[in-house]
């Protein structure tokens, strides 16, 4: 075998070598900056395919013939040509600087020079990653990319959403695949449906974030169907390829520390700005109108509380909204904190006023520090490079924090000339306590703050008052009067709610592969791999005893495993001006993901033990899942160059799934691409490089597991009688695979000097067959229904453009800048069904996939509008006690309010160097896109929102009547109320078909010409949900952010002397310091629940964070 | 090198060698086939569990009847059912749940070849019969509903006339009632029953009456048969105690406790208090069951009632009585007591009830009613000895409607129904809404997306909330 191979190659080396008379030529490559070796330089004779390779001391030595010309190339240095004029040739290498020979990662980290590809990859830098640091690291690409949209949800440690080039799966995943050195790693979001619909519950972050940024060399962006056909059908929503470092052959080892320290805090401009003027409730029928002699307007509870047998004056503590009396400092009443015996203001009377902190002095100050050491070395045998990375940081939440560790190893062998072995492996281990609640649910503290709150508590009084005495005394306890009137009602003491009811999480992961290269001869390779990544994960969930919820215990044990097994045939080959380079391999991908979730039964039996066995009542079943996926895939690429300027590739790949029906399960998926690197045609000097490319490609994809057979759910048993229930989504034993066709063409070029260069692409993609429960109707005995239908397109512009405006030997500036316009539309559903509901979320908002509209279309009440778009309003009810009347607006039909994908996003990153200085700053935008906030539908009715106190424009406050009969203010005047412009008023006429008639509208002022004003006067005001109309609440959601600032002085060598440092950088670091633009005054437009296909829904928005920092990064 | 290929391509091979892969499809963790019973008592359970919640998002007929109203938020009070889909939730928890799991339980009952035939042939029945019971409640809310269509492969099912699913469902109990007897073979999965299919038998005769009484002043001329049924049903043997009650006993520990329990106690909310409407009826009547359905009376022991539709703070006025926070309270499907009041209505028809007069059976329900929550004979007889009480044939859609309702207490369609029959006693109008009572609740907005030119030619085109069902004609 060995025989014959040598031989063999000793045959093609005659072939092509003995035409010239060769001598041995010698030599050292080195860099050109630091004069250091360089290993594993590629050194050709120019024309043959006689090839040597440097050694760790960037030696080689090569046969070649007098006045041959010996190109030298490596990755990451421009390539250099040399004429043999002697038997020792050395040369030395410049860092890449330009485009033309840019060498990058593709599908099965087949590296590939970027001007035979004819599809758009982007690269980003280890560096740009690390640089400013996030806990999820995904967060870091934002802005960098075109075509990858990442919006984070902004809790500690919780998921983002990654989508490329738009939402292509009406109901599946659509998040972008994750590839670590080969290892498709599980991204999963096992967050409950609960919670990404808003209604409660933790965000426990998606899988990929367990990835750590310093180990990252690169990561490289594959966007396009025909860069990802070889990954098979998860990655038709594009592939982030990120390439881990790996260690150099060098004399001794490479030890890099390095170390970060940031401080969060948190954003007001995406907080509530509260009223001060009115207290505690939601209007006038808590007590008699005068209590003990004063005017309450009914607004206080009356009761005895000292028992002088005369009814006091008490806050409603049993209601959460701020709709109450209004402040005067002159009135003493009873507050929640009366009511306590624990508590010095015990029976204590106090001024009516507005809190002293309200709370934004809840947020805390978020610390996270980052501490990571790396050794590599090698020699010319092999390289290796272990790290640990230790990962720390707390949330803005009392109680919050989050621990990671990542270490890794990878290591390879040169076993043999032909033979090299290499592994890498990691292992990472998570945990976190007190994630920070999300949505509409008690342990959000938001849901209180924005929506449900009495602006009278002083939220540090709250935090003392718990910390004193550990129990839950709650501003909202049930109150004076009531059955149990210190037992929380709505809510908990928030900082109880902390410290009581909190999570706790950790994952355990290892990920890791095995891989051997074998040089079969030359021009052929075989590369076998084996890689694994597996976790298991533990959720633990507590309710406290004394809380608003009945105490419970809840935990999740998720285990989740992945194996790929991938054998690849590598050809590389040149025919005269043909080159020739392929791929036959094949795939083995087995899934297998199990969870089960128990919990305690009617509370807890001992308080403060969380165990299962400590549940008051016998626990349910525990509700278990589990299920396996296979794929065997067999794909083949070929790819075939001509002169440097043309290549053609052609890809097929054909699966068989485990998830589809057995007489259907194998599918065949090709690609075509085509690269025309133009300038190489041409002579234009301003031009350095020209390149043109277009691509077709397919991808199929196949069913979730386990859509093609019902199967009953067991359900608790009813005393001794069993139950099973038909599953709520009807399987369908006939699915065929779905599929997305994309086409795409781009335009790349380098001009002047490879000072101006820009990357242009248009896609289109369009996605069908999808296989999917759709919604049908419950009378049919199921509420979903597997089907294949559906048709989803997204067509969009991504443009990239590199600027080097100064390039001095001391000083140079950089522009980086990104835009993508994607256009996505629903263009069918399921047999014309109008819509697909994605979600139903709370104020009658569902997010929908409607044909016509793009993908996440916010669906609700709308104005109903006159014919020039103005809302229309009307006259309001006079109800009870003078509230009421003034005008309000119309509710139209359901319509669609508003879209969650953007119009377009993009990123513009300055940088500077100044000898050793670097400074940048990365502005990201997103303009266009809307959200619908939950916290101003309801916020505005309980009125603890600024815009529902104060003046109104007749100088009179908003909250009196809007009719002189003044129930607000005793003796005051009335005329308060909102004035409304913009408005269309109907008079109430109707025509002969008894339908409205709107011909004699009237603009801004009312039939008498007097102007419109809505009543602001109680909770069902004419904003809120109660009266309001949903629309109203539909927010722009465009923004434009100072997402990352850094300033970095790298300590010159000769400074570091004989120190043994060989480099040390030291940077200031800033991520999210500004919005500096953005239309809800209230939050952050970006602020959303979890990663995953519902989005645009803000319920208990949690205030972005500002992060500043320092990082030391330091080399041996 | 040849073998190398040899190997690689061998290794290729292997890849593409498609292994049953089919079996990892499997569900490990969730049966294919289950016992036909267990889903017959899961039916049972979502049913139950349907008509007696007070939960805002599921049923608001509590508040329609205005036994109750609500203390802040008043959306519901004031008919605002849309905002939470109620009345798509109603059609998910009534077709998706209980109608398909019957539809399935027949499915699996029928394929039995071991099951004995007279046992097949009763739990057929007593399917139908649950069946039978579920469209009735369906028909009553919404009028036209989904029904020779529905449950089968077809996505987008016609809905059908209101008056002809009455009749058929008038048949189906005829033909269930016709099989039905001896041991049904369900044992403990029967949790109305257990087991027994001769207790079914008076079942299927009471719910008869039910149909016939509530079609029959829809059938004016005669022609639908109201009298007929009616008759039959009676002469057949309908409920004849309490012990005939059909109801379903909650147990003590979640999740299958009352849900009652979970909206009043569980959920620690104060939602909800005693209407004006209500108050005014009990307090006029000096009503003895004052003191069990509500607590926080006044000094005089009347019920302090919020004005329908208005806030009304919960501290201040008559809340829930404690009786409805026992978790294992029954939830009736129906009642000796109701069935009494509708053999008082065939009575006051002329129609043969085989034996009593229309004031025994008035006065029967009134007793059962006041049996049940516990309230004296005494105190029963007292009650049923005011002027304002007693019967009187005179004013009998005024007497039978008032008690009815007020028998119908935390059984909110019903209540909601026997004001709607009945036209009393005189609701309120909602304070915000400045409205009565829908006359019926309109499709859901799922309906019109999914199923829109079917729930569009419903009712003759016309799916207003005003507008009346069927068998409401005056």
């Amino acid at each position: 075998m060995k025989r014959r191979a040598n031989l063999f190659a000793l045959a093609i080396a005659t072939f092509f070598s003995f035409s010239a008379i060769a001598q041995n030529v010698t030599g050292v490559v080195s860099d050109a900056a630091t004069g250091e070796p360089i290993p594993s330089v590629s050194v050709k004779e120019k024309g043959t395919n006689n090839a040597a390779i440097t050694n760790f001391d960037g030696k080689y030595s090569i046969k070649a013939g007098k006045n041959a010309v010996l190109v030298f190339s490596s990755m990451g240095y421009a390539s250099e040509e040399s004429t043999v004029s002697g038997n020792s040739l050395n040369v030395s290498l410049s860092i890449s600087s330009d485009k033309l020979d840019e060498v990058v990662v593709t599908a099965f980290g087949i590296s590939r020079d970027k001007k035979s590809i004819g599809y758009a990859v982007q690269e980003v830098g280890g560096a740009e990653v690390s640089k400013v640091k996030d806990v999820n690291f995904m967060s870091s690409l934002s802005g960098k990319v075109a075509g990858v949209n990442i919006k984070q949800s902004g809790t500690m440690g919780g998921s983002a959403n990654v989508v490329i080039r738009g939402y292509k799966s009406l109901t599946g995943n659509n998040q972008a695949l994750f590839v670590v050195d080969g290892i498709p790693i599980s991204n999963q979001i096992t967050n409950t449906s609960n919670q990404t619909t808003g209604r409660g519950g933790y965000d426990y972050g998606n899988a990929a974030m367990d990835i750590n940024p310093e180990d990252i060399d690169k990561v490289s962006v594959l966007k396009g169907a025909a860069a990802t056909a070889l990954y098979g059908a998860r990655a038709a929503n594009g592939v982030i390829l990120i390439t881990t470092k790996k260690g150099s052959a060098k004399k001794g080892l490479g030890i890099s520390i390095s170390s970060g320290y940031n401080v969060g805090t948190f954003n007001p401009s995406t907080f509530v700005r509260y009223q001060n003027e009115y207290g505690q409730g939601y209007g006038p029928y808590y007590g008699p109108d005068t209590i003990n002699g004063v005017w309450t307007e009914a607004k206080m509870t009356a009761f005895d509380v000292d028992g002088d047998g005369v009814d006091d004056i008490c806050d409603p503590t049993g209601d959460d909204a701020s709709y109450g009396m209004r402040y005067d400092p002159n009135l003493q009443k009873y507050g929640w904190n009366s009511l306590f015996p624990e508590l010095s203001t015990y029976q204590q009377t106090q001024a009516h006023v507005a809190g002293a902190n309200d709370p934004r002095s809840f947020w805390e100050t978020a610390i996270t520090t980052n501490n990571s050491v790396a050794v590599d070395g090698g020699s010319e045998n092999g390289t290796f490079r272990v790290s640990a990375t230790q990962f720390r940081t707390t949330g803005i939440s009392p109680n919050s924090s989050l621990n990671r560790n990542n270490f890794s190893f990878s290591g390879s062998q040169n076993l043999s000339d032909r033979l090299t072995v290499s592994t890498t492996a990691s292992y990472i281990q998570q945990g976190a306590v007190g994630r920070m609640g999300t949505g509409y649910d008690n342990r959000n503290p938001n849901q209180s703050f924005r929506q449900w709150y009495d602006v009278g508590v002083d939220i540090l009084e709250q935090r003392a008052a718990y910390e004193t005495t550990g129990k839950n005394l709650s501003w909202n306890a049930y109150g004076y009067g009531a059955a149990r009137p210190l037992a929380p009602h709505y809510f908990d003491n928030p900082y109880f709610s902390h410290y009581e009811n909190y999570s706790s999480d950790s994952r355990d992961r290892i990920m890791g592969n095995i891989m051997t290269n074998y040089k079969i001869n030359d021009w052929l390779d075989f590369m076998g791999r084996a890689s694994v990544d597996t976790y298991s994960a533990i959720e633990e969930e507590r309710q406290a005893v004394g809380g608003v919820d009945p105490a419970r215990y809840i935990r999740r044990n998720r285990s989740v495993s992945e194996t790929n097994i991938d054998l690849v045939l590598t050809a590389n080959k040149n025919f005269g001006d043909f080159s020739f380079n392929g791929n036959l391999g094949s795939n083995i991908r087995r899934n297998e993901v199990s969870n089960i979730t128990a919990s305690t039964n009617g509370g807890l039996v001992v308080p403060g033990v969380y165990a299962l066995s400590n549940s008051a009542n016998a626990p349910e079943a525990p509700s278990e899942s589990a299920y396996n996926i296979g794929v065997n895939g067999l794909f083949a690429r070929a790819s075939l160059g001509y002169k440097d300027y043309l290549y053609v590739d052609v890809t097929g790949r054909q699966d068989v799934s485990s998830t589809l029906p057995s007489d259907n399960n194998s599918f065949f998926y090709p690609s075509a691409t085509v690269s025309l690197v133009f300038s190489e045609l041409m002579d234009v000097d301003a031009v350095n490089f020209g390149k043109f490319r277009a691509n077709y490609a397919q991808v199929g994809a196949d069913a979730p597991a386990q859509a093609l057979a019902n199967a009953y759910n067991m359900g608790t048993p009813f005393g001794s009688a069993n139950l099973a229930s038909a599953p709520n989504t009807d399987a369908n034993a006939g699915l065929l695979p779905e599929s997305t066709n994309s086409t795409e063409i781009g335009l790349e070029m380098m001009l002047f000097d490879n000072r101006f260069g820009f990357d242009l692409s248009y896609y289109n993609q369009v996605s069908e067959n999808q296989i999917m429960p759709a919604r049908v109707s419950s009378s049919t005995g199921s509420i979903f229904k597997y089907v294949n239908a559906g048709v989803i397109q997204n067509q969009g512009i991504e443009a990239s453009i590199n600027f080097t405006p100064v390039r001095t030997k001391d000083f140079e500036w950089n522009i980086n800048a990104n835009y993508t316009r994607n256009r996505n539309e629903v263009v069918s559903l399921f047999e014309g069904a109008e819509n697909l509901q994605l979600a139903g979320v709370q104020g009658g908002i569902t997010i929908e996939a409607r044909p016509g509209e793009a993908y996440g279309a916010i669906y609700g009440i709308s104005h109903e509008r006159d014919a020039e778009g103005r809302p229309i309003v009307y006259d309001n009810v006079l109800y009870s006690r003078g509230r009421g009347g003034g005008v309000r607006y119309l509710r139209g039909e359901k319509a669609v309010l508003g879209n969650i994908n953007p119009d377009w996003f993009g990123g513009l990153n300055n940088s500077f160097r100044y000898k050793n200085w670097t400074a940048s700053a990365l502005i990201d935008v997103s303009w266009g896109g809307d959200f619908f906030s939950l916290d101003t539908y309801y916020g505005y009715a309980t009125g603890i929102y600024d815009l529902t106190a104060g003046l109104n424009d007749a100088g009179n406050p908003i909250r009196n009547s809007v009719y002189d009969a003044d129930y607000q203010v005793h003796g005051g005047g009335g005329a308060g109320g909102l004035r409304f412009t913009g408005v269309s008023y109907w008079d109430g006429s109707v025509d002969a078909d008894g339908n409205n008639d709107y011909s004699n509208n009237t603009v801004d002022v009312d039939a008498n010409g007097d102007p419109l004003y809505g009543d602001m006067s109680f909770y069902s005001n004419v904003l809120g949900y109660s009266r309001g109309v949903a629309e109203y609440h539909v927010w722009d959601a465009s923004y434009v952010k100072l997402r990352e600032v850094a300033l970095q002085y790298s300590v010159p060598a000769d400074l570091l002397g004989q120190t043994g440092i060989k480099g040390l950088d030291v940077s200031l670091v800033g991520r999210n310091l500004a919005i500096l633009w953005k239309a809800n005054p209230y939050s952050d437009p970006e602020a959303g629940l979890s990663a995953g296909n519902v989005q645009g829904n803000q319920s208990g928005a949690y205030p972005a964070v500002r992060e500043v920092g320092v990082k030391v990064n330091l080399k041996f | 090198m040849k073998k190398l290929f040899t190997a690689a391509s061998a290794a290729l091979l292997i890849a593409s060698c498609t292994s049953d892969l089919s079996s990892l499809n499997e569900n490990g963790k969730a049966p294919v086939q289950v016992p036909a019973g267990t889903l017959i008592a899961n039916a049972t359970v979502d049913l139950s569990d349907y008509l007696a919640s007070i939960n805002v998002n599921e049923n608001n007929f509590t508040l329609w009847a205005q036994h109750w109203t609500q203390t802040t938020y008043t959306d519901e009070s004031n008919y605002n059912y849309n905002q939470r889909d109620v009345n798509g939730n109603t059609f998910d928890a009534l077709y998706a749940n209980v109608l398909r799991d019957l539809n399935d339980a027949k499915g699996i009952i029928s394929a039995d070849d071991a099951l004995p035939a007279a046992e097949k042939a009763n739990q057929l029945a007593i399917c139908d019969l649950l069946q039978v019971y579920t469209y009735h409640v369906l028909v009553d809310i919404h009028n036209d509903v989904p029904y020779s269509e529905a449950l089968t492969d077809d996505v987008t099912p016609k809905y059908d006339d209101a008056a002809i699913i009455y009749a058929d469902l008038i048949a189906r109990i005829l033909t269930a009632h016709g099989t039905l007897s001896g041991d049904n073979g369900l044992g403990a999965y029967d949790l109305v029953y257990g087991g027994d299919s001769d207790a079914w038998k008076k079942f299927a005769a009471s719910l008869a009456l039910k149909l016939a009484v509530r079609s029959a002043d829809y059938d004016s001329d005669g022609t639908y048969g109201a009298k007929e049924v009616g008759e039959a049903a009676l002469a057949a043997g309908v409920f004849t105690s309490s012990a005939d009650n059909a109801s379903l006993a909650y147990t003590s520990s979640p999740p299958h406790t009352n849900p009652l329990w979970d909206d009043l106690v569980q959920s620690g909310r104060t939602d909800f208090c005693a209407s004006n409407t209500m108050a005014g009826v009990m307090n006029a009547h000096n009503d003895p069951r004052r003191a069990v359905y509500f607590r926080n009376l006044d000094s005089l022991g009347d019920l302090t009632g919020g004005v329908y539709g208005q806030n009304s703070a919960y501290n201040s006025h008559s809340q829930p009585g404690d009786a409805l926070e026992d978790p294992t309270l029954a939830a009736h499907f129906m009642s000796f007591g109701e069935v009494s009041f509708l053999t008082a209505d065939a009575a006051n028809r002329g129609w043969n009830v085989q034996a009593g007069t229309a004031a025994e059976h008035y006065e029967n329900g009134i007793r059962a009613s006041m049996a049940q929550w516990g309230v004296s004979t005494t105190d029963a007889d007292a009650y049923m000895a005011q002027t304002t009480v007693a019967w009187d044939a005179s004013k009998a859609n005024e007497l039978l409607g008032t008690q009815k309702w007020l028998s119908m207490y935390m059984r909110g369609n019903e209540a909601y129904n026997t004001v709607r029959q009945y036209d009393y006693p005189a609701m309120n109008i909602a304070d915000v809404a400045q409205r009565l009572p829908p006359n019926r609740m309109s499709y859901g907005v799922d309906e019109y997306s999914l199923n829109t030119t079917n729930v569009s030619a419903a009712n003759g085109g016309s799916d207003d909330d005003t507008d009346k069902v069927f068998w409401d004609v005056n």
